[in-house]
């Protein structure tokens, strides 16, 4: 804890990198044991070896003394979906619990040697290789989908040889975003920057190019500011590390930006999750409460602002069914019945709700070998209710669900985003 | 009629199983009755500080000395019950600098390591310390379990051949020809170990001497043989908050005063304390302004405090002496000397000797004097060795262990496990039945519970005690009906669900005391798992709400129910 800053009520104590002793042991007090988190907790629904989220954070904190510093292997089967939190009806701070002592156990007891630990340490620093990628795309995507290397990925560092590796863009959203010189929109009072993560940058950018028409249309001037992954697969695999130095340059330069007068927006519901939530509870940053104060999914953005439902009532697309699933990050956000309420006014749109289940991937924990199994028994409720459904696509807001959700169905799937422009726009 | 035993103690606290323990390794035969559990009386209601003698640098120097002694050697002999934490004696910015120098010193002269921290330093050890804090000193105070180092005694006082009665009320004290020549006690469920519904019966256990180790109690056993002991009780109040806030014994440094004290303890901390004399050791007003005192003043200490969660609170009584004539006024300058009282001396009454006042922290010494006393009174020439032999489950043991691989339990409770067990968690641990955890807060599983009724009977707060099961978060909201399992098929329905209902009645007796925010959305909860699904809210009444709504009257047990 930094003595100059803090003050006398309860603060989590800044983990790295002077000290690796989070104190989350007062966060036991608001637990009495209802075990909720434990019955909503999708991996112990399915993987009896798994204790569940109340072990995992009130009770394994609650038993720890100062020098204690061993925790639980059990905490890597942990995927990080954060459903416990919303469950939890007394407030524990549990994927906090669960992220730092993740972090610890993989500081202090993982073999940094390990394939394991590489491999978790490359899925967790997508970005970087996405960055590799995207250099060479085409490249990049015949190496990735040819079967002999995903034999070797799966042989030798334990990434499962059953998904088809994401295709990498020709072009990079930034890439798009600087031949097209920026913005087209100017304005000193309606600014947003734009936090696209890795994905809609390197995989999907038609999802950011969306955002922009979208947003353009309603008159905000859109910044795109330089950023680093959001944290969420480094959270998810221990490497607060690399967090950090990313959440470093991501506050940094987000800060910068709101001192400009613009708030932030995502089109990935774990980014916007991570800027809001996991960053003020691990990072002990200049700048991070607010930045956490002024991040905002997309849609949720012009919701609040803008008469978006309005608008969206004079609109209409190619007729087409869509089967929603919410990303549970977005539940996490209270974003689950968004998407939903706003194409009911679309006319041609139709979208069904498929249920509150997780899909199973949670970011890289289904691309995991050892996980695989986990993670599609996790997703058949998922998509059995997709089925059902009949649509003519899937739609989702978080990338990884979308890779789950196409995997386990065939169906192609969109971003809200995609077809909200579609309505406004085109 | 059985032969007379050497040595008949009565009082199952700290001293009698360390005198009990001490006669016994010395070859003497030896007898313990006590009413209650081992612990029930103010060694089961004590706030877990092992002393360095750094409370008492400044008034007590005599005691001061005996702490850090009895401190260095407790940590040998019973390292499984002791954890090392440290204390520190925080001065806050208006605290007396004179009374912080005089507290050095003392210690200084007193032999007790003492090193004076800056407030950066204070509060590096301990973060969640006021900002307020002046400068502190640092000395080796350290945490101690009475509950398993007073066990302890007891089982390795049986393995020296001593029998041990529990639920053995002392019922009279027999006087012949002007001599004490043993007792009479009934036994609540028979002799041996305790099966609840099992039918009561006396007996008279003579013995050559007779020693009253009853603490606070003390001038009851002393009145049934005709001899005045003039204990004056004092109650304090403690209590228990949900987590550990702080790792290091934080004392306020400043002259004597209420609430000055924060220890960790196990999972818990415990707060601390009044100094209030009463009347009566069983009967006594549980007051609330004792409890927001708590609060209120140690949270100037430890501000996280005002927010953080209480668990449960309880009272114990300072079984404090002072000779006759001495007339002090206020019970905190009352000594914390112990006393020996020869009644053949003092009240021309042979066989008999009481011991009165004194601390846990030296129960040890003070078992070794009237131990000397006795053996001297007895011709016996074997010296005392309580200070060298390692209690069990304190032989070499390390917590350093592949808690997975050896006992099949997840690291933190294996580690919990093997902390509590010590030396004996192969014994305990290794088995090759199933092994689930059976209460989750503290890491409690089955074999430990097994372990405890083993050595416990059907009695479930004896194996609270031993195990610390149902002492949590939850207060044994989700573990009393599981302990409560584990005594069957051995014993039957009716005794279960005696054995059960005691427990959860005992739970709620220090829980009453905490019931605000999550305390009162715990006590719900558990009253309404209960109550539904497991019917405990039937007649007769698991809990004496009566008790409770009077206020200020007193909810004691009558020795049903034991420790906190």
């Amino acid at each position: 804890m930094s003595d100059a800053e803090s003050t006398d009520e309860f603060e989590p104590v800044q983990v790295f990198p002077e000290s690796e002793e989070m104190d989350l042991r007062p966060g036991a007090d608001d637990c009495y044991k209802c075990s909720t988190c434990d019955s909503e907790c999708p991996v112990a629904a399915v993987d009896d070896e798994f204790p569940g989220p109340k072990f995992q954070g009130p009770e394994q904190w609650r038993l720890k003394r100062k020098d204690d510093t061993e925790t639980d292997d059990s905490v890597m089967s942990c995927s990080n979906c954060m459903r416990c939190d919303s469950a939890c009806p007394s407030g524990v701070p549990l994927s906090q619990m669960h992220n730092t002592a993740r972090g610890s156990f993989v500081e202090n007891q993982m073999d940094k040697l390990s394939r394991e630990y590489i491999r978790n340490r490359i899925l967790s620093n997508y970005g970087t290789l996405a960055w590799f990628g995207s250099k060479v795309p085409r490249l990049a995507n015949a190496v990735m989908s040819s079967s002999v290397v995903q034999t070797v990925n799966e042989k030798v560092m334990g990434i499962t040889a059953e998904r088809e590796f994401p295709e990498f863009a020709e072009q990079t959203f930034r890439e798009w975003w600087s031949e097209r010189d920026g913005a087209t929109v100017q304005s000193d009072e309606k600014r947003v920057a734009y936090f696209h993560g890795c994905y809609s940058n390197y995989n999907t950018p038609e999802v950011g190019k969306a955002m922009v028409r979208v947003f353009e249309s309603f008159g905000y001037e859109v910044m795109v500011p330089p950023q680093k992954c959001s944290g969420t697969p480094m959270f998810a695999n221990g490497m607060l590390p690399d967090a950090r130095r990313a959440a470093e340059t991501n506050v940094a330069e987000l800060s910068a930006a709101i001192e400009d007068g613009a708030d932030i927006i995502a089109s990935c519901t774990s980014c916007s999750l991570s800027l809001r939530q996991e960053y003020p509870e691990l990072f002990d940053l200049e700048g991070i409460e607010d930045v956490s104060a002024h991040t905002y999914e997309a849609l949720e953005y012009l919701r609040i602002h803008e008469d978006l439902s309005g608008a969206l009532e004079e609109s209409e697309v190619d007729p087409r069914k869509f089967a929603y699933h919410a990303p549970c990050h977005a539940r996490n956000q209270g974003l689950a019945g968004q998407a939903i309420e706003l194409l009911d006014g679309v006319e041609g749109a139709e979208a069904e709700d498929v249920g509150d289940s997780c899909s199973g991937i949670s970011g890289t924990y289904g691309w995991k070998e050892e996980k695989y199994d986990t993670s599609m028994k996790i997703g058949a409720e998922m998509f059995h209710h997709m089925e059902e459904a009949e649509p003519d696509a899937g739609m989702t807001e978080c990338p990884t669900c979308a890779m789950q959700m196409e995997h386990g169905t065939g169906y192609e799937i969109r971003h809200p985003l995609e077809v909200i422009a579609e309505a406004l726009v085109e | 009629m059985a032969d007379p035993v050497d040595v008949l103690v009565v009082g199952g606290g700290s001293t009698g199983c360390g005198i009990a323990r001490d006669l016994a390794m010395r070859g003497l035969s030896v007898t313990l009755v006590e009413q209650g559990n081992l612990t029930h009386g103010t060694t089961g209601r004590m706030h877990g500080l092992l002393h360095s003698g750094g409370r008492y640098a400044v008034s007590d120097q005599a005691s001061a000395r005996e702490c850090i002694e009895e401190n260095r050697v407790l940590r040998d002999i019973a390292g499984h019950c002791v954890e090392t934490t440290g204390g520190l004696f925080v001065q806050l910015e208006d605290d007396p600098d004179e009374y912080f120098e005089q507290k050095l010193e003392g210690c200084r002269e007193c032999d007790i390591p003492a090193e004076v921290l800056t407030a950066e330093e204070a509060r590096e050890r301990e973060p969640y310390l006021t900002r307020e804090v002046k400068r502190a000193i640092a000395v080796p105070d350290g945490a101690v379990d009475p509950f398993r180092l007073c066990v302890a005694n007891a089982a390795d006082a049986v393995e020296h051949g001593a029998r041990v009665e529990t639920h053995a009320p002392v019922t009279d004290v027999l006087v012949e020809g002007g001599e004490v020549i043993g007792v009479e006690v009934e036994h609540e469920s028979g002799p041996g170990k305790r099966v609840h519904t099992k039918p009561g019966t006396t007996e008279e256990i003579r013995a050559d001497h007779v020693i009253n180790a009853t603490g606070a109690w003390a001038g009851r056993v002393g009145e049934m043989a005709g001899v005045d002991v003039e204990v004056r009780p004092s109650k304090g109040v403690m209590m228990i908050m949900n987590v550990r806030q702080v790792d290091t014994v934080v004392n306020r440094c400043r002259p004597k005063g209420d609430a000055d004290i924060v220890v960790p303890h196990e999972t818990t901390a415990i707060l601390g304390t009044t100094d209030v004399e009463v009347e009566d050791p069983e009967d006594y007003p549980e007051e609330r302004w004792e409890v927001d005192l708590m609060i209120e003043t140690l949270s100037q200490l430890v501000p996280i405090l005002s927010e953080a969660r209480t668990i449960r609170s309880f009272w114990g009584v300072r079984p404090l002496y002072e000779p006759p004539g001495t007339g002090t006024t206020d019970p905190t300058d009352i000594t914390r000397d112990f006393f020996l009282l020869d009644h053949e001396d003092r009240d021309s009454l042979p066989g008999m000797t009481s011991i009165v006042g004194g601390k846990f922290t030296t129960y040890r010494l003070m078992a070794e004097k009237i131990s000397d006393h006795v053996c001297e009174k007895l011709g016996v020439s074997a010296a005392c060795r309580t200070a060298e032999e390692p209690l069990p489950g304190s032989e070499d043991f390390s917590v350093l262990r592949e808690y997975m691989d050896e006992f099949g339990l997840r690291s933190p409770i294996g580690r919990r496990s093997v902390q509590r067990l010590g030396s004996r968690a192969d014994e305990v641990l290794k088995t090759a039945e199933p092994n689930p955890v059976v209460c989750d807060c503290e890491a409690v599983t089955r074999a430990e519970i097994r372990d405890a009724i083993e050595g416990a009977g059907s009695d479930l707060n004896a194996v609270r005690i031993r195990t610390r099961a149902s002492m949590g978060n939850c207060q044994g909201g989700f573990c009393c009906h599981r302990m409560a399992s584990e005594l069957h098929p051995e014993y039957d329905e009716e005794t279960v669900s005696a054995a059960w209902d005691e427990l959860v009645q005992e739970r709620w007796k220090g829980e009453r005391h905490a019931l605000w925010g999550e305390g009162l959305s715990q006590a719900a909860l558990n009253y309404q798992l209960h109550g539904t699904t497991m019917s405990l809210d039937r007649e007769p009444a698991v809990a004496d709400f009566a008790a409770f709504d009077s206020g200020t009257e007193t909810a004691t047990d009558g020795g049903k129910s034991d420790g906190d």
